[in-house]
């Protein structure tokens, strides 16, 4: 993990900018807070080798070809949680799974292109990681709203 | 969902390049992928428009707030549903709202920096909405995996900024 680092008031407008439009570029972000591009652009490359910041483009799950989307939770039985999550994360169609609290071990989302694709995952893939006792599905019929600007960010290679 | 309108490989590649960093410029892009800035231009306006990108800034997890992830899974009667969902969405902190058919018909997330911002928000809130009848929370303690790239695009009410 990083060390503290603390966001002051400039890097907070510059973020503030960024969210509203990320292809804004250094000279109209500047203008927009009274600034010079050089600030902004050095703020913005201290945030991100700082790994605080990601300025990307999001896509939405149907660019993907993604049309169904599950919600599994799962129980763990005989084996540490946390290892069955990162077999679980090693899965392409999962797309975020977290240890939690309550009465399942693991929550995962899970993105399909069809039903058709829902065998192979279930039989081919889950099937081999050892330690699931139970999956809990629940299918995702509307997305009234998603949207993460908070998320764990992973160094640049 | 919608299904996956007509991208090509020229649209794949623009996404997974502005994927992992939205502020390289056209002209660049245009040299990577052997086009004009003009296409590159072109394409991104139309990704945009029809909703498949948006362009935001991610913010570290575990900076100085110390947010934590929390789901918040709701039954609600089903003639109430998408209404209760709705009203779910526009609560302070919530970041996502599924429908869902399960064991709960409503799952909600939320980054919390403390418990008592869920208590508030799931047992007060959410629990006192006419048509709910049960909530349980569970938050997250560990991320194996989690892929920020992807999410609901959403029509925005201000405008795109032109470069």
């Amino acid at each position: 993990m990083t060390q503290p680092f603390a966001f002051d008031a400039t890097d907070t407008n510059i973020v503030e900018q960024l969210r509203k439009n990320g292809r804004a570029n250094n000279q109209q972000i500047a203008e927009k807070l009274g600034l010079t591009a050089t600030t902004v652009s050095t703020r913005i490359k201290r945030l991100e080798d700082a790994n605080q910041l990601r300025v990307v483009a999001v896509s939405d799950f149907a660019a993907h070809g993604f049309n169904v989307l599950l919600r599994i939770s799962v129980t763990v039985d005989g084996r540490p949680a946390s290892e069955v999550a990162q077999e679980l994360a090693e899965l392409d169609e999962v797309f975020a799974v977290h240890l939690v609290t309550g009465r399942y071990d693991i929550d995962m989302l899970v993105a399909l292109r069809d039903f058709d694709d829902l065998s192979h995952f279930l039989l081919d893939e889950l099937s081999g990681i050892r330690g699931i006792r139970t999956l809990t599905p629940a299918i995702v019929v509307d997305i009234i709203k998603y949207a993460f600007d908070v998320a764990p960010i992973e160094s640049r290679d | 969902m919608a299904t996956n309108p007509n991208l090509d490989q020229l649209d794949i590649q623009l996404i997974d390049l502005l994927a992992r960093d939205a502020r390289v410029s056209n002209r660049k892009i245009a040299v990577e992928l052997g086009v004009t800035e003009g296409t590159v231009r072109g394409r991104i306006k139309r990704l945009q428009q029809d909703g498949l990108i948006a362009f935001t800034a991610i913010t570290g997890f575990e900076m100085g707030t110390r947010a934590r992830l929390a789901f918040i899974n709701v039954q609600a009667n089903a003639d109430k549903v998408r209404e209760v969902a709705a009203q779910i969405a526009d609560l302070p902190s919530i970041n996502a709202v599924l429908i869902t058919m399960g064991q709960f018909n409503i799952t909600a997330m939320c980054l919390i920096d403390e418990l008592d911002t869920l208590v508030e928000i799931a047992s007060d809130r959410i629990l006192s909405l006419s048509g709910v009848h049960h909530v349980e929370t569970s938050i997250a303690v560990k991320t194996a995996k989690y892929n920020s790239r992807m999410a609901k695009i959403t029509p925005r009410t201000d405008p795109i900024d032109e470069d």
